[in-house]
């Protein structure tokens, strides 16, 4: 009787020991989950499951504090690049019928903005990338969870549908790619309970009215931008500087376009308060710091750009043992994208140091997917991203700000081409053009390789896009000197930039 | 691959491989004819298995199952939804009860609110279905609100209309089709 009881204990034994190692020796229910569906997550696992891995991924949305969600895709395709683009176009189109009637065209009267009719073809748009998303997961034999996804441990993975109920995957490698959120100001008695952010904005059904934009970020700015541009009264309040590391001179010119396009700016002031009026308005009480005094005005909507927090509060992070900065809240990554748990992986907005952009955010991702094959060992590479701000006055820029040029090779060793142009299409329009500007900063010697390169222009993004190709090549001043110009483009100014800042010359320039 | 643009703007077309078409085909066949048995047919499991299992090629593209028209299923309904002209599918149940195991032969108008195509085809399906006088019944799917239905019928461009009969599907299209075609594809649904 006791052997047989010995014996028993021995297999209870043996088999918990083996049940141990199996799990160790990794029959995952994935090779890879990645928790996020955003640009970098969907670019990741689509790539690996055609490298012919098992990936599942995890996509949630949790509702802004106003209650505001979306469908698949992430910040980009839902709140993000995509609206923003769509309503700075519908902006863009308001100038343009003014200007048509200088190029003949008979318009009858006043033309107006209707918000419903914009806000219902830009939602209805994203609708449809939602879906294709959806599509090419299922297309690239991705699984796709709905679920708010959580660390358990280094191969697992807790997933919490909206229903609460849980569900656990295990993977041999786990990606996080949950991006970030617009933060609330916190120490601002009636901020959440009143205003919304850029969360809310695109999806907003009725037209946000009469509205005050805080922050000076290029959200702040994009925002107010195409408000302005639908015929809305914006303001836009600044604490102290606008585009805090873009290049400062560049930002200036922005906000100088935006004030003469009719968007107010609240230089150097910060609101105190947001209270809710019985006719439903907003009452915002603000300080402005240069004169210390105090002031109100009533809004219809407080829209708070003032950051955005990586989403990694609910992923477990900490339990274990994935460092994060402390101030920002973002994962601190190797070059490689890994964290400091082997296995755990992150990239895009979550990322410590990264640019927050789409394309490097999916261009990271790919490449990840490709290393975690084993297929190759290509790390990003985060320098020269060319991005431009969508203001009412665009502006595109690849490589160093003047200002991180000087720091870097000191003012007498960098050279300052540029130009204030006029693009023929403001000639007829009579359209004030004095913030179109173009600036080339170069290395002082040797072949005088292009630093950075800055211009404000109409369809900046396009023109810019073109010119990081050869910023990316090693460009250097005389091979902009050798290239020649498309006549009559506003993008020709670049390649013909000579005068010097050092000269003191008068920068303007004319076409033909 | 037919590459149908169905909308001006940017929307994705992706059309699957017929194969993977028949493959769900056979998966919702056994799935459906479970589904059957659940409900207690009077008429006995092996005739129904016998009878669907006749096949006919319809099409290059897709094998159709189908029933043979003498065929009647005894069972009564319920409801009187087989008199319903079309309705909007609420969930997987309201599917089933309604689209997989209805007497008629059931036209599928899977479309999204934001495919400017869907609202010319959907109205013109309606026409077309209107005509047949209670022969056919159309089922409204909102690709949105039913994302996994709509995947698990293997949709990705859209307007797609899937037509079932006794839950089966005998036969689909992608994209606008004008009055006449319709009324030939809806006529062919029925016929047989």
């Amino acid at each position: 009787m006791a052997a047989l009881c010995r014996g028993r204990h021995r297999w209870k034994r043996i088999h918990s020991l083996f049940v141990l190692t199996r799990n160790l020796s990794g029959k995952y229910d994935y090779d890879l989950v990645v928790i996020g569906g955003g640009s970098g997550g969907l670019a990741c696992s689509k790539e690996a499951a055609q490298l012919g891995q098992k990936v599942a991924v995890l996509d949630y949305v949790e509702p802004s504090v106003k209650g505001t969600k979306w469908g698949l895709g992430g910040t980009c395709v839902n709140v993000g690049c995509i609206p923003k683009k769509l309503m700075h176009q519908a902006a863009l189109l308001g100038t343009a019928v003014k200007d048509a009637k200088k190029f003949g065209w008979q318009i009858p009267g006043p033309v107006c903005h209707d918000w419903a009719t914009m806000a219902d073809a830009v939602q209805n748009h994203v609708r449809s990338l939602n879906w294709g998303h959806r599509v090419q997961l299922q297309d690239k034999k991705v699984k796709y969870l709905n679920v708010k996804g959580s660390l358990v441990d280094e191969h697992t993975v807790k997933g919490l549908t909206k229903a609460g109920k849980e569900m656990v995957v295990t993977a041999k490698n786990i990606v996080i790619a949950t991006g970030g959120r617009p933060k609330y100001p916190t120490n601002i008695p009636g901020a959440m309970e009143h205003g919304i952010t850029s969360d809310d904005i695109f999806w907003l059904k009725k037209s946000p009215g009469k509205t005050l934009v805080v922050g000076a970020s290029y959200v702040a700015l994009e925002c107010a931008g195409f408000l302005t541009g639908i015929g809305l009264d914006t303001t836009v309040m600044v604490r102290s500087i606008a585009l805090r590391g873009f290049d400062q001179q560049m930002a200036g010119l922005v906000t100088d376009y935006m004030e003469t396009y009719g968007t107010k700016i609240a230089w150097k002031c910060f609101p105190k308060r947001v209270d809710k009026l019985s006719s439903g308005a907003l009452q915002v009480t603000w300080i402005d710091t240069q004169t210390g005094s105090e002031y109100k005005d009533t809004y219809d909507t407080v829209l708070w750009a003032v950051g955005r927090a990586p989403e990694t509060k609910a992923l477990g992070l900490d339990k274990l043992g994935v460092q994060v900065n402390k101030e920002t809240g973002k994962i601190v990554l190797g070059a490689d994208e890994s964290t400091s748990m082997p296995n755990i992986y992150a990239f895009g907005d979550i990322g410590e140091g990264r640019p927050e952009l789409t394309p490097t955010a999916i261009k990271a991702g790919k490449l990840l997917a490709h290393r975690l094959v084993g297929q190759s060992t290509e790390i990003m590479n985060y320098d020269n991203v060319p991005t431009t701000v969508f203001t009412p006055l665009e502006y595109g820029c690849v490589g160093l700000s003047e200002e991180e040029a000087e720091k870097r090779h000191g003012k007498d060793g960098i050279e300052v081409y540029h130009a204030f142009y006029k693009p023929l299409e403001f000639t007829v329009s009579e359209r004030n053009s004095s913030q179109c500007y173009i600036k080339v900063v170069c290395e002082r010697d040797g072949g005088q390789k292009i630093l950075g390169l800055h211009l404000t222009g109409p369809n900046a993004g396009e023109v810019t896009q073109g010119f990081a190709l050869g910023f990316q090549c090693g460009a250097t001043y005389s091979h902009l000197l050798q290239t020649v110009g498309i006549h009559p483009t506003c993008a020709e100014e670049v390649v013909k930039v000579h005068i010097t800042k050092r000269s003191g010359l008068d920068a303007t320039v004319t076409g033909c | 691959m037919l590459h149908v643009a169905l909308n001006s703007s940017l929307t994705f077309c992706f059309l699957m491989s017929s194969l993977q078409m028949a493959h769900r085909l056979l998966i919702r066949r056994i799935w459906t004819l479970s589904t059957k048995d659940i409900r207690c047919l009077p008429t006995s499991t092996a005739t129904i298995a016998s009878s669907s299992f006749s096949t006919s090629l319809q099409s290059a593209q897709s094998r159709v199952f189908f029933l043979s028209p003498s065929r009647s299923l005894p069972r009564s309904l319920p409801h009187t939804f087989s008199r319903t002209v079309s309705f909007n599918v609420q969930d997987h149940e309201d599917f089933t009860e309604r689209v997989i195991n209805n007497e008629l032969p059931v036209l599928i108008d899977f479309h999204a609110q934001w495919c400017g195509p869907c609202k010319i085809l959907g109205p013109r399906l309606e026409k077309a279905v209107a005509k047949q006088k209670g022969r056919v019944a159309m089922a409204k799917v909102d690709i949105d609100d039913h994302t996994d239905l709509a995947i698990e019928y293997g949709v990705s461009a859209v307007p797609t209309v899937i037509a079932m009969r006794g839950g089966d599907v005998v036969d689909h299209f992608v994209g606008i089709k004008d009055d006449d075609e319709l009324d030939s594809f809806v006529s062919k649904v029925i016929g047989q």
